[in-house]
Parts: structure tokens; sequence; C-alpha cells
């Protein structure tokens, strides 16, 4: 394994999910040091992971205390030690827009933040972008948005409340796929335009988006409300933002005396749903700087889990953990 | 011989990259609208005349100029006057649909067939449409899990490309001389800096479709 030309390096405290890095360049290799575990000596624990060119995603050479001890030995992630298949390293280009694969779900609740039951999470967490398709919830099916609660291979919820709940009381079995870890990777352009699940009626009308919005106070957006999501006075606006929370702003509008938003029931499909669309310049960047932004980027996904002997024994190591890292370039490969 | 075809593929590579990433931006921020019209019992359905209405009525509302004028009638056969129109940007995957609308016009049978664009596939209503092998599509994005296409309505100055560092792209050749020590390999490529740019969010819809 030949080093030659180490291109980025850092360090950071795991919080317990999927560290996600952006690279100044493509990779060829990434060596990863897990200081907390390397110094506790428990048995189980990680300390350093390799990974390069032509290993699997989600994979790595992994070295482990094998004892309680500093007495060490090597497996690969996807072999594992201690009866745990392990996560691994991957590369991650955030241009790719591809879904995941369609995963089952086998119901869904009829509650304004839904939870969907499916036997495989995979590497979703809380905070990925998810879409459910081919289920009862017609008015939701083909939607992003955003998760909250992921309990490993049992279930997720849509973290932003609908204005009405789907409206199918019997199960929604259908399918899920993966979109995006997070925010920063599903915005390939900064800011996007979002789907809205609810406004209210106030002084200044709360608006909340079914994807975590990333909008900044001052941001100029515009409304476009169709007739069957209620609240049409509000369509065509140019509003100006006040964020609240990573889901909900306030606009300078008072719709205290305007229809009630609603979110369109399954009966309504096919409809256009209620979209908030960014217009004007966004106050954190310059000037033509805005809606364009290409926020895309390549890097590495340094895996975890929430089970915690996986995470004990993955890269993103588990909440706390100190984690130094370090990525380069070959000058030559020679691969098989 | 090979700078030349190097020269002329690297040319096609600068432009489409170009597009590609104008399309992503309209993708990402341009509002849209979802074909409604259809019977294929999706969310998006399929595009239909009413879909096309309903879009060029949203820009007529909001008071976008049209692109391309008028193409008169005239005395031929199988010919029709075509209306002054918006253009409609969309994937090479959807001209089957667009035959299927009620009310299309075969560029052929436009009353100037040189009117029309090398790459226009023909009209609806104030709709042409421009077809591209690489038009913007969202893989799996329908409520049943196929691939939605996005229709980029535009009228005119709708949105732009605007250039950055004084200049839009460079087209650059290194010979081998300055390429190296002892000459081996000369270097040729191209760079670009500029910024696609919505330059009024009203006169762009993304018209989203599947396939019937």
């Amino acid at each position: 394994m030949a080093y030659n030309t180490i291109i980025q390096q850092g360090d950071f405290v795991s919080t317990g999910v999927d560290k996600i890095i952006a690279l100044r360049s493509d990779v060829d290799w990434v060596k990863v040091y897990n200081l907390t575990n390397i110094a506790a000596s428990d048995q189980w624990d990680g300390v350093t992971w390799w990974w390069q060119r032509e290993m699997a995603q989600d994979d790595a050479v992994v070295e482990f205390h094998a004892a309680a001890s500093q007495v060490t030995s090597m497996s690969t992630c996807a072999v594992g030690f201690n009866g745990l298949v392990l996560r691994g390293i991957s590369l991650i280009d955030s241009s790719d827009k591809t879904p995941g694969a369609a995963v089952a779900v086998t119901a869904g609740t009829n509650a304004v933040m839904p939870i969907y039951s499916t036997a495989n999470t995979g590497r979703m967490i809380a905070g990925s972008i998810v879409r459910i398709q081919n289920t009862a919830h017609d008015n939701i099916d083909g939607l992003d948005f955003s998760v909250d609660t992921v309990t490993v291979n049992t279930s997720f919820r849509l973290a932003n409340a609908l204005a009405t709940a789907p409206g199918v009381v019997a199960g929604a079995a259908g399918t899920y796929r993966l979109i995006a870890p997070n925010v920063t990777v599903y915005n390939m352009m900064h800011p996007k335009k979002r789907v809205i699940s609810n406004i209210t009626a106030a002084a200044a009308g709360v608006v909340t988006t079914l994807v975590d919005h990333a909008y900044v106070t001052g941001q100029k957006v515009r409304m476009h409300v169709p007739a069957g999501c209620g609240m049409t006075e509000l369509d065509g606006q140019l509003v100006t933002v006040t964020r609240l929370t990573a889901s909900t702003f306030s606009i300078n509008v008072d719709t205290t005396g305007y229809t009630a938003f609603a979110f369109p029931l399954p009966a309504a499909v096919p409809f256009t749903p209620a979209q908030v669309v960014p217009v004007g310049e966004d106050p954190s960047y310059g000037l033509l700087d805005d809606a364009q932004k290409n926020t895309a980027f390549i890097g590495i996904i340094l895996g975890t889990s929430g089970t915690a002997g996986i995470a004990a024994g993955s890269p993103g190591g588990t909440t706390s953990d100190v984690i130094k890292w370090v990525a380069g370039k070959s000058f030559a490969t020679d691969i098989a | 011989m090979v700078l030349n075809e190097a020269a002329k593929r690297l040319g096609v590579s600068l432009r489409q990259t170009e597009d590609q990433l104008t399309r992503d931006m309209l993708a990402a921020t341009a509002s849209f609208i979802n074909c409604t019209g259809g019977v294929n019992g999706d969310n998006p359905t399929e595009i239909t005349r009413s879909d096309v209405d309903t879009v060029v009525r949203t820009l007529l509302s909001a008071d976008a100029y049209t692109i391309m004028d008028n193409i008169e009638g005239d005395d031929k056969f199988g010919t029709a006057p075509v209306r002054d129109a918006y253009f409609g940007l969309c994937s090479t995957d959807l001209t089957g649909e667009l035959d299927a609308v009620a009310g299309f016009i075969q560029k052929n049978q436009y009353p100037s067939p040189m009117n029309a664009l090398r790459s226009e596939w023909g009209a609806i209503g104030n709709l042409r449409f421009l077809v591209s092998s690489v038009g913007s599509k969202s893989a799996n994005a329908s409520n049943l899990g196929v691939d939605v296409y996005n229709v980029f309505c535009v009228g005119m100055e709708a949105y732009a490309c605007i250039e950055q560092d004084q200049y839009s792209a460079k087209f650059i050749y290194r010979p081998p001389i300055y390429d190296g020590p002892l000459a081996l390999n000369a270097s040729v490529g191209y760079k670009f800096a500029e910024v696609p740019r919505i330059l009024n969010d009203e006169w762009i819809i993304n018209l989203r479709t599947t396939l019937s």
C-alpha cells in the first residue's frame, strides 16, 4: 500500500453519526485513527482503518483490540469481528443524484408526522432525506422529506409535520429510497426550492418545509400555493424569510385572515404541491452568488451505527471519540 | 491531426458541461408544475395538452416574453401556422410523448421548416420543444417510482450564463517543451468560469412529467 501524496488530513470529534468529509480532490487511499479507542484499550474497539482503490464501498481493513489490552488484530469491516459486520469507508460525489435502491416499508401511520415501518433502515440516520413510493399515502409518495427519528431496522419518522395527516388509516406498504444522508449532500445547488408541508395562520406566518430548508434570515423567496393547498392568497407573493429552525421560517406576511393551509389528501393525486422558491440574494453570500451556487463536492463517508458494538469497530466512531484521518493520492495504481 | 480531433471533442465537452450545469441549476431552483392531465395513474402524469396550456397561461400571466416569432401559414399541404412561442427544453426520451399530445405540430409541418432549430422537435400551442440527449431527468422521482422528466419552459431572458473573471472559456494548449524536462507530452484542455442564473423566476417553469 503505497503512501505518496497526502492531499488532506484532519480530525473531528464523533457525534455518533456517519462523518462526511469533503476533499479537495479525488482520493486513492484513506487512513483513520480513533485516538480515544487507542487510549482506552477496550476489547472489540477499532483503532485504525485503511481503505484504498478497488476495495468495496463501506469497507476497510480494520485493526482492533482483540482483548482488553494494546494487543491488536486485523480484519475487514465486511467480515467484522465479535460476530458483527462493521461499517467502513465510502467515497461520495454529492453531484450524483442517483437515489438509493427501493427498500420495502410494511406500514405507515396516519399522523402529521407519519412513522414508516421497515426491516431495513440501511444507512439512514436522523437528518437523512428519503422518498417513499407506491404506498397508500399517495399524497406523500414521490416527495422527498427529512427524517428525524430512526429506530434501526424498525422504523423512521417524517421530521417536519404536515398540515394534515396523509388521510389513510390502513397500512401503507410500499417502498422507500434513501436520497441523501443529510441536507448538505442533498443540496447540489444552494439554496434550493422546497415543498411546503404547512403554513400557519399568524401575524408572521410560519412555513414548514418537507426537507430542511437551509435558508437564512433576510432571504427573498416566492411562495407558490396551488388551489388544492388552501391559502391561495399567498400564491405568487414575494416574501422575506426569518429563519426559525432547520425546517421552519416565518415570513413578513400576516396570514391570519387567509384560507387555512391544507396538505392535499390522497384523493387529490395527481397534484402540484405548494413550494417555496428562492429568488433573491442570500445575505450569507455576495452578489450573484446565490441560487446558482454549486455546492457539490467529492469526499468520503466514515461510517458508524446506532448499534454500540458496530459503532465501536467502525471508522465514524461513537459519540465523543477523537478521530484523526489522512487521505491521499498514489502516483500510480497497479490494479489487477 | 490529433490536436484538431482533440480540440473538436473538447469543444463539445465544454459546451455540454456548460449545458449540464445550467440544467442542474434549473432543476434545483425553478418552480415546478406537475403534469396532471394524463391517465397513467402516476404523479406527475404523462404530458397532455391541458398541462401545456397551464404552463403557457402561467407564463403569459407573468408577462413573460415569447422567444420565437410566429411562423405565418402558407399554402402548402400538411402544414400549419406556428404561434409565437416559449421554449420547452427537455429530454429526447419525451419525443414520443410529445407526438401524442393533442395539437402537436412536427417541425417538418411548419410552413417554413428552415425556421426550426436543429434540436427542435415541434410545437404545441405557444410552446416549441427543444430536445437533448442530456435533458433533465430526476431518477425514480414519481409516486410510482419511475423517472420524472423536467421540461424547462422558459420565456425570453428567463435565465442567463454570466461570465466570471473576465472570460467565459479558454482553450489551452501547452506544447511538450512546456510540459516536462524531456518534452515528451503535450497538454490540451479547457477551462471556463461562468455562472448560470435565473433572471426572473416567474418566466421559467419546470413542467414535470412521466412517460405514458
